[in-house]
């Protein structure tokens, strides 16, 4: 039997509160270690569908779960475990940080689930591999964009999660940020799930993508055949990466 | 810069050196003399003072900061006015009310509130008090970062109208606030709940 993939998503559909459908069956597969950009235009349902992935929605989850981590369904006893396996990065970082000091903020995670006495340890680790060591008695609110993000990143990754779930991770950094961000997510071998509208992010980092519109997956492939089908990318709200244009076989 | 409750908490001085907890017990013990005997004013308003000047605050800052919470103070006191010997009672509440404020003041400027709420956790203050304590402290900043925005969005397309439609915009703008707030508080639960919180 082949190893149960890191995520499996079978037939996942979602209402919102007022009956408006957002997700109408979405199914795919992510392997273990596999790094996959999620795109689509605004309202397509990524951030939706990615709230799903660790069982913030639907609240509370469903007696038939669709969403399976590791082989196990996302259901309510599974919870703790999965949320601790699949590490979710919010748009808004200050939604995000919530702690009055960087270094509560990084310590909320592994807190929670218990790690008290490695602490101080975890988040000067998590704090290194971003970038911000001694960053620990900083107020989240007098950092840059860049850095929030960041510190958001180090929250997640000293939980150790085995898949990072990433929703618009550049957005509002500044050219500097992108580049420091996207050097960042390249080191970290975890599997990877990208939403963004940051196209050259994901030629950059993406092996496959997975295109998303009105609440279905349109289309599913490598990242190089998928973005540079010009036709396909303006159907649904997108445009072919100028990286791709400029990569012509002379 | 962006907007900050405690400005000064993190400058150095000989009051800001000094351990937060003392400086909370010290506090509340002014507090409690100030309201429960007025011969304390004299000596009360002369620690304060002395400790302001030690701690390296801006004096214009400390008054300023009075200025803006002082109305509290003074809605409460005018309704003093209406009874016999008004005045005097009048007088006292508005000294009390302003030592007072100036404690609390001089305690959030040099003590970063982070430590002040571990204090309070070691103190076994109820958590959730202490967590609803540190959420307010942490998304202050950002609710008055966004209804400043709003504020400018809206002027920008003002261009004319008397105080009434002036009051009505406000209306609005206070209205979309809460809306906001409460949908980010969603999110933020949506972000604890992510990382663990049960």
């Amino acid at each position: 039997m082949s190893p149960a993939a890191a995520i499996e998503v079978r037939g996942l559909r979602y209402r919102y509160p007022d009956g408006a459908e957002a997700l109408s069956g979405i199914s795919f597969n992510i392997a273990e270690g596999e790094c996959v950009g999620l795109i689509g235009p605004n309202g397509a349902g990524k951030s939706t569908l990615l709230l799903h992935l660790n069982g913030i929605l639907p609240d509370p989850p469903p007696p038939e779960p669709s969403v399976f981590v590791f082989g196990r369904p996302v259901t309510e006893e599974n919870l703790p475990d999965i949320r601790r396996e699949v590490g979710l990065l919010f748009q808004d970082a200050d939604d995000q940080l919530f702690c009055p000091t960087v270094y509560e903020d990084v310590a909320f995670g592994p807190q929670q689930f218990g790690d008290d006495l490695a602490l101080p340890r975890t988040v000067a680790t998590a704090l290194g591999l971003v970038g911000l060591g001694g960053f620990e008695k900083r107020a989240p609110h007098h950092l840059s964009g860049g850095e929030k993000r960041r510190v958001c990143l180090a929250g997640i990754l000293a939980c150790a999660p085995r898949v990072l779930v990433l929703d618009e991770p550049t957005s509002d950094l500044d050219p500097r940020g992108k580049r420091e961000l996207k050097a960042l997510l390249r080191d970290i071998p975890t599997t990877k799930i990208i939403a963004t509208h940051d196209l050259e992010l994901v030629v950059e980092l993406c092996s496959r993508a997975i295109l998303l519109d009105g609440g279905s997956v349109v289309a599913d492939g490598p990242t190089g055949a998928l973005l540079g089908d010009e036709e396909l990318m303006l159907a649904h709200g997108l445009e072919r990466p100028h990286i791709l244009q400029h990569r012509h076989p002379h | 810069m962006a907007f900050s409750l405690d400005p000064h908490s993190r400058i150095d001085s000989p009051v800001h050196r000094i351990p937060a907890a003392a400086k909370l017990i010290a506090a509340l013990g002014i507090l409690v003399a100030t309201v429960s005997t007025p011969r304390a004013f004299v000596p009360v308003a002369c620690v304060l003072l002395a400790t302001a000047a030690l701690s390296r605050i801006p004096p214009l800052f400390l008054l300023r900061r009075l200025i803006i919470l002082e109305p509290l103070a003074l809605g409460v006191a005018i309704l003093a006015l209406f009874q016999p010997d008004g005045g005097r009672i009048f007088a006292r509440i508005v000294v009390r009310a302003t030592l007072c404020l100036l404690t609390v003041i001089l305690l959030s400027n040099t003590t970063p509130f982070a430590e002040l709420l571990r204090v309070f956790r070691r103190a076994r203050v109820p958590a959730l008090l202490v967590t609803t304590l540190a959420l307010m402290y942490r998304y202050l900043a950002v609710l008055v970062e966004e209804s400043e925005r709003m504020r400018r969005a809206r002027a920008c397309r003002t261009f004319s109208g008397g105080s009434g439609r002036a009051w009505k915009s406000l209306a609005a703008v206070v209205g979309r606030l809460f809306v906001r707030a409460t949908e980010r508080a969603d999110r933020i639960h949506a972000a604890m709940c992510a990382r663990g919180w049960k």
